[in-house]
């Protein structure tokens, strides 16, 4: 492998890992809050990405337009799921977590029972008539194509937004004060409730904003979300529950990782680099690598 | 000692404290070993009444989600032992159920070696494998356990799917022969499958029984209810836990291997595949963690109305089979958390609550 | 204990043969079982598949003008017009579900035959069941070499394997090189369930076989985030022909992954797939300009086949979109098989066996490049000659071999 080859990996490998990222990012934040693994993380991805694609196929809405219409759109969708599905899960006293894991797995089949029933599973595409489809940027060799570009672009500035909100806003404090504790934010007069419900609909927004990015050149399907989802939950892990830097760092390492595996194992073998990464780094770190205990 | 875990309510509610023994406590000790008696009795009623199904059910498809039925209630108990009773959520499951396909499956048609000898050594294997993963595994806490159950089981799919040996993607089919007990292949017959899958949910059903009275579960109930006792009891509990691990994946590798044998072929994504690990632990959740007739009642209700739903709706392909069983499990979830089995009375399935 | 089992094996086949003996008496009713997928990430196929054997129906259930078997009156002849039903069950791509599937069809919808299944390893658990009750099963579009092999007798496949379509495609390189074509090396792209591994397996034979070098052989993981690694050792070792096996989502990916990178492959010869499914034309068409596949069917074969128009314009109007290599395929198979019930003049299913063996019929009453419909002793229709065609952005059209093609052979690829 020539050093051409080679950086042309790295390089997609990282514009791949900051799409990861900003999928864990999302899944991270609902975690951190509330203890609450979302199992319909992928799906929420794959609404969101039936939702840019409607944008554009009905009201010719591209989809770098219709990405913040998505974000709103997808904040909604998730702060209805957490009042009308997981405020229920949370008042759940025994088997929380296990109630929790299959709630949110029911909803999941749910939807993509919902999205076949209404959009019928065949698969679609924005392709190239979109403002970025198919557009290529060289640089020295090393191809970088322009939807992944604008992706790694807008998964910097949504999390560098999100960092700022959590750490200079008054909701921001909120959402640190209720993950910390729970009783003592009621005593100040923070409704957790209204806290978790908008905590719900920006791990939506975030990873909606993902989904609209990636329908720019991915293709479009009711079972598209599970190969993220996966993903997306050994980076959480990986990157240590609770911490929202961790989750984002280590979609970017998984993304690097992948890519390298692919070129040291054979192609079909490459999630192992990732497997091994996590069995690694979890033995060493129970906590993960930005994780609290 | 001995009335120390009468009183915790399948670890719901915290076990009160201190006190000395009391008439109640007496009494509740007598009426716990009528209580347990009473278990042994109903479930052998249930087991010959499922033993005799055949008599009564005569088609074929019908029949066969009967062996279905009671191959997941078996592999749901299966699972029970290490994630309900012993608290470890292992979400990795399908390693261990492939595993044990995998081995019988090989050691039959690669090694002319009886089904039954392969299920043994499947069993053994996935019972060494449980051993190394508790090993490095049992001291993550919650999700990071979970999801390096997972990691582990995927990174069997991939072996499985990229080894030649195996039969790599192609899987390994089984010849035809003749019916036979010894071979455990039946061209059409199902009753013999459902007489297999009914021992081994007997076999599951008994060892979670002894186990609820043994000082194994008198433990883990403790760590669960009790952050305190768990510290204490921590570097005791671990041996017992492993063994657990042993156990469950024992009979999951069985449950694999019969599984194969029924199906007559096996391929990495029918047997490994992560829907699988899901497939076991949702009975499980459905009818009640941790409890001795959760699983059973969990899988009777799950895997008709996964059968059915896809067999008469299935075929339109319009996503509502989907629709209708995503929102029963959601349902099931949030309005019968502690599970379905909280629906039958509460006499004799259920523990007697002892008034503090 | 034997006794018992043999007691209740021979109940149960009474009721069967009771239940086909009331459907005869009935004699209005046909019905066949088709096995596919539809739900899960193949379920267009399934519903597609749907269409297809919908289309068929309307030839056989109804007097149509075609020259096809069974078209020139309405229902079955031999059955006193019996009109011929389909019920359609879901295997979820799981061939424990296609094996259940195919019981409860048997046992209770009392199919005489059962067409399926797409996947490979559902059609081996769905033929070795149709085998155990002795009911055909006329395998449509699965194309793994292995299942014709294991000798069953029940087992019926109308079209080509992949055996026969790899050594079309070498044939047709070769006969390239006969002209004066510069090909050395060929790369193999395959996804990694059977159908890539079984492809991959007969094409890395073939290669070492008739002299050409394998630039790079790279099995890839199924519906992949990312396939960039993957092109970026394709674009390294740069075959002479590029080989791929890949499923719809696959085909997508590939081709919209080389033209991000730059790279555009001299030649592509696909395993079908979902390099001729319309979702990935639709997608990415423009990048694949010039690619070649191997097909079953082409829109062109009307000017060979006069019924292929008529019924293309038939299926057209119901899915809306043109027959492929997949539906043609369905389609055909269930015209084969109403025929041979037809001629076996019954809905028993042993009779209906005997008379697909005895099937003989031309190429000119298919709507396929098939030479004739006959069937080896496995059960192989071994005149199943399939076609290679190019992709020239609007359409496809037949290439080789050279006696029936539509249009020159653009090579390489990119003009």
């Amino acid at each position: 492998m020539t050093a051409a080859a080679l950086s042309q990996v790295l390089a997609s490998g990282l514009l791949m890992g900051l799409i990861y990222g900003m999928i864990a990012v999302g899944l991270s934040l609902i975690f951190g809050l509330m203890d609450v693994v979302n199992f319909a993380h992928g799906e929420f991805m794959m609404l969101a990405m039936y939702a840019t694609f409607g944008c554009f196929v009905f009201f010719h809405i591209d989809p770098v337009l219709a990405l913040p219409l998505v974000a709103a759109l997808m904040f909604i969708f998730g702060a209805s799921v957490y009042a009308g599905v997981v405020r229920h899960a949370l008042r759940v006293k025994v088997n929380a977590g296990m109630v929790q894991i299959f709630a949110t797995f029911g909803l999941a089949t749910l939807m993509q029972g919902a999205v076949q029933f209404f959009f019928t599973p065949d698969y679609r595409n924005i392709g190239d008539s979109s403002w970025l489809g198919g557009k290529t940027l060289e640089l020295g060799g090393i191809f970088m194509p322009w939807p992944q570009l604008f992706g790694a672009a807008v998964s910097l500035i949504a999390f560098g937004g999100l960092f700022l909100l959590m750490k200079h806003t008054d909701f921001g404090r909120a959402l640190e004060a209720t993950r910390e504790d729970k009783g003592a934010v009621a005593l100040v007069g923070i409704d957790s409730n209204r806290v978790f419900a908008l905590g719900w609909g920006l791990g939506a927004a975030l990873v909606g904003v993902a989904g609209a990015v990636l329908s720019t050149f991915y293709y479009i399907h009711p079972q598209v979300g599970a190969a993220f989802g996966t993903i997306a939950y050994i980076t959480v892990a990986l990157g240590g529950f609770g911490s929202v830097f961790g989750a984002f760092a280590a979609g970017i390492v998984v993304g690097l990782v992948e890519a390298l595996t692919a070129v040291v194992l054979p192609p079909a073998m490459k999630s192992m680099g990732i497997y091994v990464l996590y069995l690694a780094v979890i033995f060493l770190r129970p906590q993960g690598l930005f994780g609290r205990l | 000692m001995s009335t120390m875990p009468i009183v915790s309510n399948f670890g719901a509610s915290p076990a009160p404290s201190g006190g000395p023994p009391t008439q109640a406590a007496s009494d509740a000790v007598r009426g716990f070993g009528d209580r347990r008696r009473r278990q042994l009795v109903i479930a052998l009623a249930i087991f010959v009444l499922a033993a005799l199904s055949p008599l009564f059910v005569q088609n074929a498809y019908l029949r066969n989600v009967i062996v279905l039925t009671l191959m997941y209630a078996a592999l749901a108990q299966a699972w029970n032992i290490l994630g309900g009773y012993c608290g470890q959520i292992s979400l990795g499951h399908a390693l261990y159920f492939g595993v044990g396909a995998y081995a019988t499956s090989k050691a039959y048609v690669g090694f002319g070696l009886l089904p039954w000898f392969g299920m043994l050594g499947g069993g053994l294997l996935a019972a060494a494998l449980a051993v190394l993963v508790g090993y490095g595994c049992f001291r993550l806490k919650g999700h990071y356990f979970s999801i390096a159950t997972i990691v582990i089981a995927e990174m069997g799919l991939l072996i499985a799917h990229n080894w030649e040996w195996l039969g790599a993607a192609s899987g390994i089919q089984w010849p035809f022969g003749a019916d036979s007990w010894a071979t455990l292949q039946f061209a059409r017959d199902k009753t013999p499958y459902i007489h297999f899958a009914l021992g081994l949910l007997a076999l599951t059903w008994f060892i979670c029984w002894l186990i609820e009275d043994s000082r194994w579960g008198y433990w883990w109930r403790a760590v669960k209810d009790n952050a305190d006792a768990a510290e204490s009891l921590g570097v005791t509990v671990l041996s017992s836990k492993l063994a657990a691990a042993a156990i469950s994946a024992f009979l999951t590798a069985v449950g694999g291997g019969f599984y194969a044998a029924f199906v007559s072929y096996v391929d990495p994504d029918s047997v490994l595949h992560f829907r699988f690990s899901l497939l076991i632990v949702l009975p499980v959740v459905l009818g009640g963690i941790g409890t001795l007739w959760g699983p059973m009642l969990g899988a009777a209700i799950l895997i008709p109305l996964t059968e059915f739903s896809r067999s008469y709706m299935g075929g339109s392909g319009s996503g509502l089979d989907l629709m209708i069983y995503g929102a029963l499990v959601m349902a099931v979830a949030l309005l019968k958390p502690e599970g379905l089995v909280r629906l039958l009375p509460a006499w004799p399935w259920r523990r007697k609550a002892v008034a503090p | 204990m034997k006794r018992r089992q043999i007691l209740l094996g021979a109940g149960a086949a009474t009721v069967l043969q009771g239940a086909w003996n009331e459907a005869m008496a009935q004699g209005k009713e046909v019905v066949i079982g088709a096995l596919y997928p539809m739900s899960g990430p193949s379920a267009q196929v399934g519903i597609d598949a749907r269409q297809a054997f919908e289309t068929a129906l309307e030839v056989i259930n109804n007097v149509s003008p075609l020259d096809l078997p069974t078209a020139k009156n309405a229902g079955l002849a031999r059955l006193g017009g019996a009109k011929v039903r389909v019920v359609y069950a879901d295997h979820q791509a799981d061939p424990q579900k296609g094996r259940a599937e195919a019981e409860r069809l048997i046992t209770q919808e009392n199919v005489c035959a059962i067409v399926g299944c797409y996947h490979s390893s559902v059609s081996t658990t769905v033929s070795a069941t149709c085998e155990r009750y002795g009911v055909p099963f006329v395998c449509a579009d699965s194309s793994s070499p292995t299942l014709s092999a294991q000798g069953l007798k029940f087992f019926f496949r109308t079209a080509a394997h992949d055996e026969m379509f790899s050594q079309a495609m070498f044939d047709f390189m070769d006969a390239l090189k006969a002209r004066g074509q510069k090909i050395g090396s060929v790369g193999l792209f395959y996804e990694d369930t059977i159908f890539g591994s079984d492809s991959a397996k007969v094409q890395r034979k073939l290669a070492a076989e008739r002299g050409y070098r394998i630039a790079c052989d790279i099995k890839y993981r199924n519906n992949s985030p990312s396939l960039t690694a993957e092109v970026q050792q394709i674009k390294n070792a740069n075959p002479d022909v590029l080989m791929p096996s890949s499923y719809t989502t696959d085909t997508i990916l590939l081709a919209k992954t080389m033209a991000e990178l730059g790279y555009r492959p001299p030649n592509i010869v696909a395993q079908a797939a979902g390099f001729v499914e319309k979702p990935a034309l639709d997608a990415v068409g423009d990048k694949l300009v010039g690619m070649i596949s191997r097909a079953s069917f082409s829109e062109d074969m009307g000017e060979k086949r006069p019924s292929a128009k008529a019924v293309n314009a038939s299926f057209k109007a119901r899915a809306g979109r043109d027959l492929n290599d997949q539906t043609s395929r369905q389609f055909s198979a269930l015209m084969v098989l109403a025929d041979a019930i037809d001629r076996a003049g019954t809905v028993e299913p042993g009779k209906i066996r005997e008379a697909l063996a005895a099937t003989d019929i031309p190429g000119d009453k298919t709507i396929m490049p098939w030479a004739r419909v006959k069937f080896d002793a496995h059960g192989q229709n071994t005149f199943a000659s399939p076609v290679l065609i190019q992709w020239n952005k609007a359409k496809f059209v037949t290439v080789y071999p050279f006696e029936v093609a539509t249009a020159k052979v653009v090579w390489p690829m990119n003009g």
